[in-house]
Order: C-alpha cells, then sequence, then structure tokens
C-alpha cells in the first residue's frame, strides 16, 4: 500500500516564562515535529531600566540598585561601577580594600557556577544534584551573610572601598567553605560531569566553533570553551590580579560539555584565588571616606570585568553632579541569550532546547537589567 | 601596534579622523559619520574582531547623540573605541551587522531604547517594552519619575496611591 506523503507543518511552541527551565525569558520555538527550525527569543520580562534609574540617583544609592542588573552574581556588578567611577576620579583604593573586593567577587564567581551547576542538572532530569548544588551554595550564602549582612544582595562595595571590614570569623568561615567545597568537586566530577546521562545529553549539543563564537558575541566560558583563552582578568588586569597566579581554563570541543567542565574547573581555579589573596591579606584602611554626594569630576570611563558570565563592562559618563548622566552596562547574558542561543537552537531536538540554553548560563535579570 | 593602527587609520582616511587618544592598551578614536562603517570594515581587518558592545549617550544641550562602538582584539589583546556623533533630530547610520552578526541585538536595544534607526539592519522590532507610545524613554528629555507618577498613581491628598 502506498502511503502518501503528507506534507507536515510548522507548528509554534512557546518556551517559557512559565518553564522551570527559562527562567524569566520567553521565546517561542518554530518545529517540525522534534526538529526546532528557528527560536525567535522574546526578552523584556525582567526589563527595569536600571540604567536610565541610576541617572536620577547618588552613588550610594546606584551601588545598591546595580546588584540587581545581576541577581545571580551581583558582587560583578558593584566592582564595575564602583571602578569605573573611581578611574573617572582618579580615586586610590587602599590595598585592603582591593583584596576584600576580588575575595568577594571570586567568591561570587563560586556563588554562580555552583547555582549554573544545579540548574543545569536540573533541566536534564537530575534533580538530586541540583538540591545537593544549591545546598552547597548556601555555604557561600552564608559567607556574603558574614561579611556584608545581606545574602543574595550585598551591596558591600562603594566607591572609595568596601562598607565595612572583614572580621576574623569571616576569614575562617570562608577556609572552611573552601575545604568543604573543594572536597565537593571532585564529588560533582563522579557525581554529574562523569555521569553517563548527564555526558550524553551535554556531548556535541549546541556546538559552535571559535570563529562563529566571536562573530556572534561570546564571551567568558562560553567563549574558552571554543578555545579562545579571553579573560579579562588576564587580559586587562584591575585590581589585585596581577598579584595572584591563577589558569585561564580552556577547551577546544565548543559544545555543552565544554562549556559545562570550563564552569566546573573555574570554580577550583577561583577557591585558589580566594585562598593567595586570604593569606596575603594585608592590614590597614579599607575605604576611603565620601560624603554621600560625593560627585565624580567631568568626565568618562569604561570600566571591563570578567564576571561569572564573561565580559561586563560598565559605560559611566558624568557631567559632575552627583548623580551619573549615563551608566551603561554591557551584559554578557544579553548576547548569550539572545545571539548565541537562537543560532545553536537552529536545528537541535525540543529536548536539547534547556540543556543548551542554560549551557550558556544566562541570567535573564543581567539580559534584560 | 596601537601606532600601527593609528597611522594607518591616519593614512587611509585623513579626513574623518576627528581625534584619537592612545593609551597603553586602549585606543580611543572619534571619526566623521561618513566613513564610519569604513573606518569599523578596516578595524575589523585590522584584528578586531570581538564587537562587544553598541551604546549611544545623549547629549541634549548640544542636541546630538554620541554612539560608541567598544571592540576587542583577540588577536593583539587591545581594546578600539570608534565614537560618533550624529544629529539628534534624524539619528541614522549605517548597521554593521555585515560585519558582527552580535551587532543585531546591540542595535535592536539602541534603536528601542533611542530611537536610532540602523540601515540594513533586519530586524528593529522593540526587545523589552511592550505597546510603548511614548518617545524613546532613555532620552533625555523622557522623564521616567513623571511618566510612572502619572501612569500608575493618583495623587490623593499630596500622597500617591497605586491606580487600580
Amino acid at each position: 500500500m502506498d502511503i502518501e506523503e503528507k506534507e507536515i507543518g510548522f507548528s509554534t511552541v512557546p518556551f517559557g516564562p512559565q518553564h522551570p527551565a527559562s527562567g524569566h525569558f520567553h521565546a517561542l520555538l518554530k518545529v517540525e515535529g522534534e526538529m526546532v527550525h528557528e527560536l525567535e527569543p522574546h526578552p523584556g520580562y525582567l526589563h527595569r531600566g536600571f540604567e536610565k534609574l541610576m541617572e536620577y540617583r547618588v552613588h550610594p544609592q546606584n551601588c545598591a540598585l546595580v546588584d540587581r542588573a545581576d541577581v545571580l552574581d551581583p558582587f560583578s556588578c558593584e566592582l564595575g561601577y564602583t571602578n569605573a567611577i573611581e578611574k573617572i576620579a582618579g580615586l586610590e583604593i587602599p590595598e585592603r580594600g582591593r583584596y576584600i573586593r576580588i575575595i568577594m567577587a571570586e567568591l561570587g564567581r563560586i556563588l554562580s557556577h555552583m547555582t549554573w551547576i544545579g540548574v543545569l542538572s536540573m533541566v536534564l532530569g537530575f534533580d538530586s544534584a541540583n538540591k545537593i548544588a544549591w545546598g552547597d551554595r548556601e555555604k557561600i550564602l552564608r559567607l556574603n551573610e558574614i561579611a556584608t549582612g545581606g545574602r543574595l544582595y550585598p551591596c558591600y562595595l562603594c566607591v572609595g572601598g568596601v562598607r565595612r571590614d572583614i572580621s576574623q570569623e569571616f576569614v575562617d568561615e570562608t577556609s572552611k567553605a573552601l575545604d568543604y567545597l573543594e572536597g565537593q568537586l571532585s564529588f560533582y566530577d563522579y557525581f554529574v560531569f562523569k555521569n553517563e546521562t548527564f555526558v550524553m545529553r551535554t556531548e556535541k549539543v549546541g556546538r559552535m566553533s571559535a570563529k562563529e563564537a566571536i562573530d556572534l558575541g561570546a564571551t567568558g566560558p562560553n567563549l574558552r570553551a571554543c578555545g579562545i583563552d579571553y579573560d579579562i582578568r588576564k587580559d586587562e588586569p584591575y585590581e589585585v590580579y596581577p598579584k595572584v597566579s591563577f589558569n585561564v581554563i580552556t577547551r577546544d570541543e565548543g559544545d555543552a560539555y565544554a562549556r559545562s567542565l570550563c564552569r566546573r574547573y573555574e570554580i577550583a581555579e577561583s577557591i585558589s584565588i580566594v585562598r593567595q589573596l586570604l593569606n596575603n591579606l594585608p592590614d590597614g584602611a579599607f575605604r576611603v571616606e565620601l560624603s554621600p554626594v560625593w560627585a565624580a569630576p567631568e568626565g568618562e570611563s569604561y570600566f571591563c570585568l570578567e564576571s561569572a558570565r564573561g565580559e561586563k563592562c560598565f559605560h559611566v559618563v558624568s557631567d559632575g553632579s552627583p548623580c551619573p548622566y549615563r551608566v551603561k552596562i554591557r551584559a554578557p547574558s544579553f548576547l548569550h541569550t539572545l545571539s548565541e542561543f537562537p543560532y545553536l537552537a537552529k536545528g537541535s531536538t525540543i529536548a536539547d532546547i534547556p540543556a543548551i540554553y542554560w549551557s550558556l548560563d544566562s541570567c535573564p535579570a543581567d539580559m534584560d537589567r | 601596534m596601537i601606532n600601527e593602527i593609528t597611522s594607518l587609520l591616519k593614512s587611509k582616511f585623513p579626513d574623518s579622523l576627528l581625534n584619537v587618544v592612545s593609551e597603553d592598551k586602549r585606543i580611543t578614536l572619534l571619526v566623521k559619520k561618513e566613513e564610519l562603517h569604513q573606518i569599523l570594515s578596516q578595524l575589523k581587518d585590522t584584528g578586531f574582531n570581538h564587537l562587544s558592545d553598541v551604546t549611544a549617550v545623549d547629549y541634549i544641550d548640544e542636541q546630538e547623540f554620541e554612539l560608541i562602538y567598544h571592540l576587542w582584539s583577540h588577536r593583539e589583546k587591545i581594546r578600539a573605541i570608534v565614537k560618533v556623533r550624529i544629529p539628534r533630530e534624524s539619528p541614522t547610520v549605517k548597521s554593521v551587522v555585515d560585519l558582527w552578526t552580535g551587532a543585531q541585538m546591540h542595535e535592536r536595544e539602541d534603536h528601542e531604547l533611542f530611537g536610532i534607526n540602523f540601515e540594513g539592519n533586519p530586524n528593529l522590532s522593540p526587545l523589552f517594552l511592550e505597546d510603548w507610545e511614548e518617545i524613546p524613554p532613555f532620552r533625555k528629555d523622557f522623564d521616567t519619575r513623571k511618566y510612572v507618577k502619572e501612569k500608575y498613581y493618583l495623587e490623593e491628598e499630596g500622597y500617591p496611591v497605586a491606580k487600580g
């Protein structure tokens, strides 16, 4: 019997904003059966217009506001904003303040990567790893609380240094937490990264070449997984990074598994950086006291840093008033989700969409700002 | 390397380079709008293969937008910042989507938030805002506080109460 071939039409399937894997992000998938032909991103669910809101506020207010721009890695936002302002004013920060800043920024990177291990495992149907990773993440949140008083939104860095000094309790608790996390990493290797299902679901999924990644604007672990050793901590070193030794983790495969391994080994590097800084923590002042309505002089600056997700840059223009004239945050997730994700989704199956999305580690708050 | 790039650009575009500031690992150029695309294309050929950002500043007193392209060279590990001034009434420049695919989204964002037109960009539909009918919100003559007060609050005895 001849079966007449019927033309199968395209149908449209939404991904998010209610999907557990999508976060506050919505995309429309144009599919034919299981195959995704096109992905149309619809961001904006977390657009709060921070860059504009900051034009109405003085610098101490902005340091608290800018946290919210990247919920999972708030220290990188504070670090970028304060450094951009200090660059305009030519402010010299006490050495102890700089050390504390980078300790917190690296703990923030570990925090963000732990969150990511959890969510990626969850979207691959591996819920126990999610619970364990988020449980271990609590260790870092506890450190945040001891040092800053806040867990998720620390509001800790300020123009001129950090808001308060770190205590001996923090130093002791940090070394304990780092020892614990280092032990957990080998557990994660066995439990997650060498897990057959995890490897099967990520290997050769969402693959891009180095040339494509650069053209699409990829940065951070997503670019380093394609073999490009672009790390701003090494290439344009800021704060105390020239004083610490660490490796830039790269892989050559460019797929979701390579991106995962890049992040896993970055956690180990961050642990090593925090230890080096804690061992050499200098004494002395931790901030320069400035009035709340202190005004930066007229000028502009462009400051780039390596956040957990990639290149994060702050372009700040000051007109000499206590509020900035214009702030622009170059958010890494903006391109991860809106440029790389639609490209990688093309030609994949629906089941791989959450895996690709989370292997890029984008944060919708960071994307929409 | 910075000096080589500067002299190359100066010889190729003698009339379009208005200002050049060279730092240790960074070069900042102010260029004329007419040859912007050619200069960016030349920079890409020189090794600046990563377009980091395209952003704008609204200088309302001078009735101009400053459009800023941030480039990075993965080979030389240096940054280039290209600035161009465009009139506020007719803010139109040529798109650079043909040079960097990632430019698509940056230009879309600038179009939505500043109202700048990028000729040649295939899709400039809004990214963040739904049913927006006001002027582009990141322009300096748009007052966020006034808008929120009028749109979402009722003035009752001088005390704002949320509508609805």
